[in-house]
């Protein structure tokens, strides 16, 4: 009788030594403490931008050489010049470029939005066809034939905020490419693409640019540092830590509810069925 | 029958392990002898031809269960990590599920046994009596009917003052015509989030900010959706002509439907999006709804520049923003509200 | 009769653990009079089906919503007032959140085992919420609501209701973001009711939107506690009910409108139901561990100003989001003084239509069958009934299309096409597809009705060849699943029961397995010898001992 509770002893011994160990291991890692203390408002960067006259000399970019612009040319004439004009002065099928400025182009270019493969459709990333090098000729080009416009944004996430990033995305960019980046549909089939492919510098292009439908925030709006904070915040919303397990597409209730409904209640009405109907003798 | 392989101690010996005395030899609970014709009901059977194989996956379930809670146990001690705890909780719990489930369909006796329904009414004589017994005390009740109207006061009253302080003591802020206004007044900077006010050159064409009226950062009434959607002014709708100095259009970012902020501008189009339920409105005349469910234009902020730079209202909105309310009339929408007339 | 507890004066070594229950038995026997009832419980019949397991998913569901969030309440702070966060995950640090929310994230990213608790707590929401619809369903096709359980299937409905109602609450208390998108179209909604609504929302959210900061307790104190409660005295109404008034059954050999045929409740049922609430239980251990579900700490603290795209509700509320999404742009202007503002229509009428039809479907349907003159024990096959079955799976397909159109953004992106376009396709398809769902369930259900077989399962025949080559096709064994060859249905007998015979002792006394040869195996082409009776595929209980 007594060897008959020595097992269940032992492993009863044996789960609440576990147990204890949990308290004898490391303590629960701390907890955000409540804290009152008053701390510079979110976005307080933006004030050094408040009254620029001229956005575009001073917000930070990187220099295109302008020597590349003789490679330049005959890309632009092969590749764009059919919808942009040999001069890039647009035509019918495609607007002019001159004085959009390096960082439009390079946007446009860098992405693989241009070419375009269907005129008409909202452009969408593609391979690009072109080197880093053609790439920069091809805007070195464009800007040698007139100034003006948004420079390549010079990122530098460094010492950005990620926290500050998350708080400007929040307000400035979730509406359209919701709080997660994964993007969404807009009206009249525009939508919102989404940000996980895109380089820090693409990113801070298409906030200074406002390519297609998305409005431009210029240094007026988000001064340069917010423009780091948010390329960082991009950057890690592109691999977020999940830590509660698969991210199901950051899309939210809608794929929540689709696996609520159809895999877990499946599996559980499949367990159900497993139960309810009466034994056979094929077991 | 085999009437000497009775072991009482085979009932509480529930773990169907294959190795101990399960194999011992035919034993039951049941005592030998005389429960011949009992015993041999087939619908007393288990229902498979081998329980063997099926011990050995129940107890199999067990053991499983047990080392995954276990595993779950030591997990949980050397810090927890949200994957490892949810497969092994999982793992044991379904463990003990599948096996007692198991257990029970196949090493169980399934019947079919019946039962007879019982008659869910009573009798007529039940009822009768029932008519009797309620009688008796309806005319006790009925004879001092003064007192039963009485007590109906009392109870009617209190029921009445019971229910006060679950609407009174909730009714702080009346809603008066709270919804009819919001805190911009003649004059208000419009400012951003931080509180840094706006100036006329900081939006570029083709660029939208969320500002607020001085002092009221993050009000949720008065946010509004500054569009700079030209350099030159624009006329949205008649007798707007002033309204929209360098270009810059105002209009409260409360959907007209049900509240949503409407942030999302196209500036191709021109279009603003509810993301809520997708109402589209054209902002160059007026914000007017053109898809969706949104039934109203949404309300446009006068707005001035009065040469120092700064962008300013030049009166609260014109009605009342945001989604409709009972009381919200017409007499709201088209006279101008008296607060923003007399500043 | 009854006698006094005997035990220690025995003088056996050691009670076994059948006698220490008799003993605790008899000790409660002495002062509630328990064994009667307990002995009709015990013997208590259940049929089996799969389908009557539906509402246990639900029941189970519930049961580890409260373990899950009595764990969640230890750590949930109900405040909405404002603290700067410097918790451990970085992209939130030095932003003003509420407690609410920073209590939340701190649950998920902190609390050992938080994360699973918080996961499994909301998967169970989700889960709770669609087995009561599909439970509701079964009940409506097999015409389990109509007398005499119409009281049951109504106090039913009101859990539905309360079940949706909790769940969202329950959505919004963590205060990020997303949530706070749904409640600020709560408050618009609120605020389109006639009369009441300005007032009935400024005294819940004590103000207008985003009100005083009372919300978020208020609504604690009602998800953590006056819902619940309501829900489980309901439950129990419930279950008493269902009790008392006995299981419905399908229609079938032996069944009949006076009796009960199935297993019984103990030991069979007990193990069976427990067994299932530890599988639902695994399932959303599993669920909440491997699938991130609502990742607040991404979608940051609400601030009414900011707003996300693809904010939908949780599945149980899209029906009325996707109703707000394509109802056109209606408003009632009354006498220029009043208004009947636009998610009044789609947010107040359609559930109130919906769940008042529902209520009174059992009076509706039994003023046109005249049916309510007899109670109704045995469950339709839904396609006996046409009608009903026609009604109710165009009804159903309405809810669903509503259900669909609440994520018009997310599918317009994911298919690429033109939001618009999806949108006029919900407003089109709503009202029309259910109409020809609802007909082509109708003439569907004629049809299978007029051929009696069909989707019964066959009887399967084996193909036998002979020693000189033939083939002969016979007819296989009778499964015990078939049905056909059970034993006829019969009362517990008496002796056995009050042997307790059958408790935890199955499959102990099988003499071993050099006699399954004896059971014929289909393929087996010795399955031309008559067709044998259950018994043969079966150990019996007290096998005839064959080596003894």
């Amino acid at each position: 009788m007594r060897n008959r509770l020595l097992l269940p002893a032992a492993l009863v011994a044996f789960v609440v030594a576990v147990g204890l160990l949990s308290f004898a291991g490391s303590p629960t890692p701390a907890r955000a403490q409540p804290s009152t203390a008053p701390t510079t408002t979110p976005g307080g960067a933006a004030s050094t931008s408040t009254s620029v006259a001229n956005p575009s000399t001073t917000s930070s970019t990187l220099p295109v050489p302008a020597a590349l612009s003789s490679v330049g040319q005959p890309l632009f004439v092969n590749n764009c010049s059919s919808c942009h004009g040999l001069n890039a002065e647009g035509t019918n099928r495609g607007p002019n470029l001159v004085g959009l400025g390096a960082g439009t182009v390079d946007f446009w270019v860098s992405t693989g939005r241009m070419p375009l493969a269907y005129p008409g459709a909202q452009a969408v990333r593609k391979p690009v066809l072109f080197s880093r090098p053609q790439q920069l000729a091809i805007v070195s080009y464009v800007t040698s034939l007139g100034a003006g416009g948004p420079g390549i944004p010079a990122v530098n996430t460094q010492s950005a905020s990620e926290s500050n990033g998350n708080d400007v995305f929040g307000l400035n960019c979730a509406g359209c490419h919701v709080i997660t980046g994964v993007g969404d549909a807009l009206a009249n089939s525009a939508f919102a693409p989404s940000l996980y492919q895109a380089s820090p510098t693409q990113i801070a292009e298409a906030i200074r640019t406002g390519p297609g439908n998305m409005p431009r925030f210029g240094p007026g709006t988000l001064s340069d540092q917010e423009v780091n904070d948010v390329v960082r915040y991009v950057t890690y919303l592109q691999h977020p830590a999940n830590p509660g397990g698969e991210g199901l597409g950051h899309v939210g209730p809608v794929t929540e509810g689709f696996l609520a409904i159809v895999v877990g209640l499946g599996v559980l009405i499949l367990a159900a069925y497993w139960i309810g109907i009466r034994a056979g003798a094929s077991t | 029958m085999s009437p000497g392989g009775e072991d009482e101690s085979g009932s509480d010996h529930v773990s169907s392990g294959d190795g101990g005395g399960g194999t011992a030899g035919p034993g039951g609970t049941g005592s030998g002898g005389g429960t011949a014709t009992a015993v041999e009901d087939l619908r007393l059977e288990i229902p498979v031809e081998r329980p063997r194989r099926i011990e050995r996956f129940v107890a199999l379930c067990f053991v499983v269960s047990v080392l995954a809670t276990i595993g779950l146990a030591i997990t949980y001690s050397l810090g927890g990590q949200n994957q490892a705890e949810g497969a092994l909780l999982g793992v044991g719990l379904a463990g003990i599920g599948i096996g007692v489930a198991g257990w029970g369909k196949y090493l169980m006796p399934q019947g079919p046994f019946v039962e007879d329904r019982h008659e869910l009414p009573t009798t007529e004589q039940d009822k009768r009596a029932f008519g009797a017994s309620f009688s008796r005390g309806k005319v006790a009740v009925e004879r001092r009917g003064f007192l039963g109207k009485l007590l109906g006061a009392a109870i009617g009253v209190f029921s009445i003052v019971g229910i006060f302080p679950f609407l009174r003591s909730l009714y702080n802020p009346r809603p008066g015509n709270a919804l009819d206004f919001t805190q911009f007044r003649r004059g208000s900077r419009l400012v951003r989030i931080d509180g840094h006010p706006v100036t006329a050159d900081d939006v570029e064409v083709g660029g939208v900010l969320t500002v607020f009226p001085e002092g009221h950062e993050g009000d949720a009434v008065s946010q509004t959706l500054l569009i700079r959607a030209s350099s030159v002014p624009i006329t949205t709708l008649p007798g707007r002509e002033t309204w929209s100095p360098h270009g810059y259009l105002a209009y409260s970012k409360l959907c007209t439907h049900a509240g949503c902020p409407v942030s999302l501008y196209q500036q191709q189009v021109q279009q603003l999006l509810c993301p809520c339920h997708q109402s589209v409105f054209t902002i160059l005349n007026g914000a007017r709804p053109i898809f969706g469910p949104a039934p109203r234009l949404l309300p446009q902020l006068p707005i001035m520049e009065n040469g120092d730079g700064f962008l300013r209202a030049q009166s609260d909105y014109q009605e009342p923003v945001g989604p409709g309310y009972w009381e919200r009339n017409t007499s709201t929408t088209l006279n101008p509200p008296k607060k923003a007339a007399g500043q | 009769m009854i006698k006094r507890p005997t035990m220690k004066s025995r003088d056996e070594p050691r009670p076994s653990i059948e006698d220490r229950t008799i003993e605790g038995a008899r000790w409660l026997d002495d002062r509630f009079g328990i064994a009667r009832f307990g002995r009709t419980t015990l013997n208590k019949i259940f049929p089996d089906h799969w389908s009557f397991l539906l509402g246990e998913i639900a029941m189970y569901s519930f049961v580890i919503l409260i373990i899950t969030g009595i764990f969640l309440t230890l750590f949930f702070v109900p405040s909405t007032h404002e603290v700067i966060y410097n918790g451990s995950y970085v992209p939130l640090r030095g932003q003003r959140v509420s407690e609410a929310y920073q209590s939340t994230v701190d649950i998920s990213l902190n609390v050992r085992a938080g994360m699973v608790m918080r996961q499994m707590h909301h998967w169970a929401a989700d889960i709770f919420a669609a087995a009561v619809v599909v439970h509701l369903c079964r009940i409506f096709f097999t015409g389990a609501f109509r007398r005499p359980r119409e009281l049951n299937y109504m106090i039913g409905l009101t859990m539905l209701i309360m079940v949706i109602i909790n769940g969202f609450i329950g959505y919004s208390l963590p205060d990020d973001q997303i949530s706070g998108a749904g409640l600020r179209i709560a408050f618009s909604i609120f605020l389109s009711l006639p009369i009441i609504g300005t007032w009935g929302a400024f005294l819940l959210w004590g103000g207008n939107f985003p009100g005083n900061g009372d919300i978020i307790p208020r609504f604690y104190s009602l998800h953590i506690l006056i819902i619940p409660a309501v829900i489980a005295i309901l439950l129990a109404a419930h279950l008493g009910i269902m009790w008392h008034q006995k299981h419905t059954d399908f229609p079938g050999k032996g069944k009949t409108n006076r009796t009960v045929v199935g297993s019984s409740f103990w030991p069979t049922y007990v193990a069976k139901t427990t067994g299932y609430f530890f599988i639902i239980f695994a399932g959303l251990a599993l669920l909440g561990g491997l699938f991130q579900i609502n990742p607040i700490w991404l979608y940051g603290s609400y601030q009414p100003f900011k707003v996300s795209y693809a904010v939908q509700p949780d599945w149980y509320m899209g029906w009325l989001d996707g109703a707000l999404r394509i109802m056109p742009a209606w408003e009632t202007q009354f006498a220029s003084r009043y208004l009947i503002s636009a998610p009044f229509y789609p947010a107040v009428l359609l559930p109130g239509l919906t769940f008042g039809i529902l209520y009174a479907w059992p009076f509706i349907e039994a003023r046109f069958t005249k049916e309510n003159r007899m109670e109704h024990h045995l469950l339709d096959r839904p396609r006996d009934r046409p009608v009903r079955t026609g009604l109710g799976v165009g009804v159903l397909s309405f809810y669903v299309m509503l259900f669909l159109a609440s994520s018009t953004d997310v599918l317009a992106n994911t298919l690429k096409v033109s939001l618009n376009g999806v949108l006029w396709t919900f407003r089109i398809g709503t009202p029309t597809i259910p109409i020809v769902v609802g007909l082509a369930t109708y003439q569907i259900c004629k049809e299978l009705s007029r051929a009696p077989s069909a989707g019964l399962r066959k009887r399967s025949a084996v193909v036998v060849r002979s020693t000189e080559g033939g083939y002969t096709t016979v007819p296989a064994d009778i499964r015990p699943g078939d049905r056909e060859g059970e034993p006829p249905p019969e009362a517990l007998p008496e002796e056995a029961v009050g042997r307790g015979v059958g408790v935890g002792t199955g499959g102990r006394e099988e003499p071993g397995e050099e006699e399954v040869g004896v059971a014929p195996v289909r393929s087996d082409a010795t399955a031309v010898k008559p067709p044998r009776r259950f018994s043969g595929l079966l150990r019996p209980w007290h096998g005839p001992a064959s080596g003894g």
